[in-house]
């Protein structure tokens, strides 16, 4: 969350992906940089032991959102 | 017997009676239910304490000790006293305290890293230099244990700067799976008695004559139990810094290794120079590619070229923070291993107490 509200900061446009068992530490950066609507993408916790093809697919299933929220943008 | 409504830590000595302080229970309470402790009772901070506390660091209560911008605050003068009175701190502490703040806001050390990691390190506050004898900040006997005031409250006033003022609260912003107990205080003095080589500070460029205070995130902590020679004890470094489930493997994470007593006067007596002992252990951190495939730690099946490549958990003897404390009895050093995924973390400069 904190690198994707820098990358917005400087002019990026970015969409975090976070991990359910990450929301409140999402929420909780969120509203200490002043965006508590900052939009992010949720997906199923845990990441870290899927293999490289459950991966990709997570990452097929989700790259229509992430294009959408990136058309949206940021909140103001 | 008398009472009195002042805090218990402005009470003056009286000789021949107990003065109770009817409402110090009633503060701890109070600092509870703000959630302002790290989980044991804290000192409550009276006015007079805190200015003492200022007093004794030259320091005007807004002043601005360290910036951090990933947690939009300035963390002031006033608020690091707060803190350190409430960890129980004598106001002399300050000044070590103060630049272990401004240590935790170094960009190398990587404070959002560091303090919201799900490995939750430890972070050990290492002092260099005159002050730790002045202050009586441990070096020798049980230098991770237990008894010292120094020790134990310096490191505790970084942990509560960390929860109260940085609002890395546990479960939240700092999303540890397991912590370590090291997390409620960790704080150290080189042994720089006798030291077979230059200590930490001035090696970093800073005079004998100067105090330090460098910050250093430990995953964990090993202790290394060995009777052997020079050469068999580096191996055995060399393998607690590269331990298979060892987070900092694969991102090179620097470390850090403080030798006992015995093992530096074994090293002393090697005559390797302490560049030399660094090249060693880092040589010593070698697991097979095919180890570590076994091991899960990176994918794919084994193949027999991968039974001879080698990957090192540590890329240069610049990586070993290699300091001397313990007691000088006993052949036992701690191994630290880094804390995290990258190496750009985990390490402050070393900051000079003013």
């Amino acid at each position: 969350m904190l690198d994707a509200v820098i990358l917005e900061k400087a002019g990026i446009p970015a969409i975090p992906i976070i991990t359910d068992a990450f929301d409140a530490t999402a929420g909780e950066m969120a509203q200490l940089w002043g965006v508590p609507d900052f939009r992010f993408v949720m997906i199923p916790h845990p990441l870290a032991t899927l293999t490289s093809a459950d991966i990709d697919r997570r990452a097929e299933e989700l790259i229509g959102k992430v294009l959408g929220l990136l058309q949206q943008g940021q909140p103001d | 017997m008398a009472t009195t409504t002042q805090s218990a830590a402005t009470l003056p000595e009286a000789e021949g009676e107990v003065c109770i302080p009817i409402n110090a229970s009633e503060q701890i309470e109070f600092c509870y239910a703000r959630g302002w402790t790290d989980g044991l009772p804290v000192v409550p901070a009276s006015r007079f304490l805190v200015g003492e506390m200022l007093e004794a660091g030259s320091l005007k209560p807004d002043a601005v000790i360290a910036d951090m911008p990933s947690r939009k605050v300035a963390v002031t003068a006033e608020k690091v006293a707060i803190n350190a009175v409430m960890a129980g701190c004598k106001a002399e502490y300050m000044p070590v305290v103060v630049a272990a703040v401004k240590a935790l806001a170094a960009p190398e050390f990587g404070l959002h890293h560091v303090a919201s990691a799900l490995s939750g390190p430890t972070i050990v506050i290492l002092v260099n230099g005159p002050i730790a004898q002045k202050l009586r900040i441990n070096a020798t006997n049980n230098v991770f244990g237990p008894g010292v005031r120094a020790n134990a409250t310096i490191g505790r006033a970084l942990r509560l700067v960390l929860l109260n003022c940085l609002k890395y609260s546990p479960g939240v912003s700092d999303r540890a799976t397991m912590g370590t107990p090291g997390k409620y205080t960790c704080c150290i003095a080189e042994n720089e008695e006798d030291h077979p080589w230059q200590p930490w500070h001035v090696e970093r460029g800073f005079k004998p004559e100067d105090s330090t205070v460098t910050l250093v995130a430990a995953s964990t902590m090993i202790q290394i139990w060995h009777y052997g020679d020079h050469v068999q004890l580096l191996r055995s470094i060399g393998d607690a810094m590269s331990f298979l489930g060892s987070i900092a493997i694969l991102g090179r994470t620097p470390g850090a290794v403080v030798l006992g007593g015995e093992h530096t006067q074994l090293l002393r007596a090697s005559g390797l120079s302490k560049k030399q002992i660094c090249e060693r252990i880092v040589q010593h951190t070698g697991r097979t590619i095919a180890e570590l495939k076994r091991a899960g730690r990176i994918d794919g099946a084994v193949t027999p070229e991968d039974e001879t490549r080698i990957h090192y958990a540590l890329d240069t003897p610049e990586e070993v923070m290699l300091i001397c404390a313990g007691s000088p009895i006993g052949a036992l050093s701690m191994v630290m291993p880094g804390f995290g995924s990258s190496k750009t973390a985990g390490r402050s400069p070393a900051i000079l107490i003013e």
